[in-house]
């Protein structure tokens, strides 16, 4: 039996609100930017994806983060050993060569998913028919590639400094943990410049994921294959490494850290130089891209 | 210039004078094509058909009307703004949906639609109930969940419409939004525009290169061809025709009128139950009216003859493409 509304109890109900009007508060650029930086952030990560949008970039970011929960491990499973010298774990300037794979891997994707997927879907059009402008929309995806870059290039070293400074084998003093903190910061955040601009770069030609995807890889491996042939063969100065796009800036992470690179001839300038050339370079040729790109289809 | 204009909503946003749109003598060039030549635009509250062949230059005119590339010569007025200089500020009051089918596959209605409203300034709890609302309103409350790679193309242009309004834009520029639709879904889609320049009280400005769909759904129209303006103004003024003559409805045996009408040198015409009687001036409005007393003949209607768009857009006797364009600038 269906019950009736309760005796002298609202009997109407609304079917259709109709078409309202909005008349509150908006958000402007700022809050359009907002939205294009969280939209890019989930996109890259399979959040609010299907299942298989995920496994590629949380298998990069766990793969990221395997070395430095072993270290960890074993620093806690053996707490006596690294002090007696019994242990020989990495630096924290030392720890990106052991992630190499999963950096590679990851900076091949992120800045395909996040800038090529909306050429590809006619999203761009939408974007720039918004307050967006081509420069404040590029500036939302950068910072939303540089977001998630950083996840790996920032996340696991601080991961290791923590868990150190928690099992008392980390840095000497407050003093030494924050200078080891900056260090971290400042060095992931470099790296991830350097990603984000190199990713953005080679995604603004393609809108094809999967060809700048491809691109990505080979340039990353070829690049520094090539420089480190040619630094061996011809004798050249060990200062070229510098713009190598893997060797080179993990070496920058060891003279950030104020340790020794471990590449003959890698001074800080010329690690420096080569990310700022590979830097310009790729936020340059992504500007350019964009600023003579038709979008009104 | 008339304005292309009529009967509409409110005015919001209209600029002093009523124009929701103004453009003086906009060139614009892609290379060495010359897409807009000296196009003179001037639109009005309501929906405004944006009529022309492919390759006329409607989306070209979209495009600069949002700011999204500036003009070579000429200036543009967007609600009262300028949206070379002043593009986010228009863009934020302006709703666009693009010609192109292809939207995010993986993402679902209801997301991508309160997306974009964030994108034009609602704050995220108004724009998740509104993209509900808005889909609901436009018959796809149940399909709202869906991945848009799962829907039909009828839903799509939905769906992008809905896109386009969520954020209660005062003007909305609908780049064909009937295209790949099947007769059905493309009186569907009409209907709800004219619900959306009625109803809603939005500003619309529908480009199509299907006069019927204007004729059906505008107030008034632009009609541009090969990077010109050939015809503007309200759709009542731009169908009616000095030269067309009459057309009666008549409610009994018409042969005694007929006759009569032919007898004073005017040729009548049958088209379904209409007769139209070819005369010009107002003369033949005499004539009609003589006839029609002389033989007692009951009429249900009488009017002038109206032109169809196609006729208004032949009769404007600008032919070709783009040699015709560069040599009418020049």
């Amino acid at each position: 039996m269906t019950e009736g509304p309760p005796p002298g109890g609202p009997t109407a109900r609304i079917l259709d609100r109709g078409y309202r009007p909005y008349r509150g508060p908006r958000t402007g650029v700022r809050g359009a930017v907002a939205t294009v930086w969280l939209q890019s952030v989930q996109r890259a990560l399979g959040i609010r994806r299907s299942a298989w949008a995920k496994v590629l970039p949380l298998a990069s970011v766990a793969i990221s983060y395997v070395p430095a929960i072993v270290f960890v491990g074993v620093v806690a499973l053996i707490p006596d050993a690294r002090e007696v010298g019994e242990l020989d774990l990495p630096t924290f300037g030392e720890y990106f060569p052991f992630i190499q794979a999963a950096v590679l891997l990851f900076v091949s994707f992120v800045g395909p998913e996040i800038l090529c997927t909306d050429r590809r879907t006619g999203m761009l059009g939408i974007y720039l028919a918004s307050p967006l402008s081509r420069d404040t929309y590029l500036g939302a995806k950068a910072l939303a590639t540089f977001s998630v870059i950083s996840l790996i290039t920032v996340g696991p070293t601080l991961l290791m400094l923590v868990a150190y400074v928690l099992q008392g084998v980390g840095p000497d003093g407050p003093g030494g943990v924050a200078a080891t903190f900056v260090r971290i910061i400042v060095s992931g955040l470099l790296l991830a410049l350097l990603y984000t601009a190199v990713g953005l770069g080679v995604s603004s030609l393609t809108d094809r994921k999967a060809f700048a995807t491809a691109a990505l890889l080979l340039l990353m491996v070829v690049v520094s294959a090539f420089i480190t042939v040619l630094v061996e063969e011809s004798d050249l100065p060990g200062s070229l490494q510098g713009l190598s796009l893997l060797s080179g800036p993990f070496g920058l992470v060891e003279l950030v850290h104020g340790e020794r690179a471990s590449i003959p001839g890698l001074g800080l300038p010329a690690a420096l130089g080569g990310l700022a050339a590979w830097t310009a370079l790729g936020l340059g040729v992504t500007h350019l891209r964009y600023r003579l790109l038709q979008v009104t289809r | 210039m008339p304005v292309a204009t009529a009967a509409g909503p409110s005015t919001p946003g209209a600029a002093p004078g009523g124009a929701v749109i103004r453009t003086r003598g906009v060139v614009k060039r892609w290379g060495g094509t010359l897409a807009l030549a000296g196009a003179d635009v001037e639109i009005g509250p309501g929906v405004t058909g944006l009529l022309g062949a492919n390759g006329s230059g409607k989306t070209t005119l979209l495009g600069l009307l949002l700011g999204l590339h500036a003009p070579d010569d000429g200036a543009i007025e967007v609600l009262g703004l300028d949206p070379t200089r002043a593009g986010p500020e228009v863009r934020a009051r302006v709703g666009y949906s693009p010609e192109h089918h292809s939207l995010p596959p993986d993402v679902k209605a209801v997301d991508f639609v309160r997306h974009v409203g964030e994108l034009h300034g609602l704050p995220r709890r108004e724009a998740t109930g509104r993209a509900s609302d808005v889909l609901w309103q436009l018959g796809l409350g149940e399909e709202r969940t869906r991945p848009l790679g799962t829907m039909s193309t009828g839903q799509r242009q939905r769906v992008k419409l809905a896109q386009a309004i969520v954020h209660d834009p005062v003007l909305v520029l609908l780049d064909e939004p009937t295209e790949g639709l099947d007769p059905v879904q493309r009186d569907d889609m009409l209907a709800l525009i004219r619900r959306v320049g009625s109803e809603f009280g939005i500003h619309v400005v529908l480009s199509s290169h299907v006069l019927d769909e204007v004729e059906r759904v505008a107030d008034g129209a632009v009609i541009l061809h090969a990077g010109r303006v050939v015809g503007s103004g309200s759709l009542a003024d731009l169908q009616a025709s000095s030269t067309g003559g009459v057309v009666v409805e008549p409610a009994g045996d018409p042969a005694a009128f007929v006759a009569a009408v032919e007898g004073r040198g005017h040729a009548v015409e049958r088209a379904g139950d209409r007769l139209v009687v070819a005369g010009t001036g107002d003369e033949v409005f005499d004539v009609v009216r003589d006839a029609l007393v002389a033989t007692g003949l009951a009429v249900r209607r009488l009017e002038p003859r109206r032109r169809s768009l196609e006729e208004v857009f032949l009769a404007s006797g600008l032919v070709g493409g783009q040699a015709a364009a560069e040599e009418s600038w020049r």
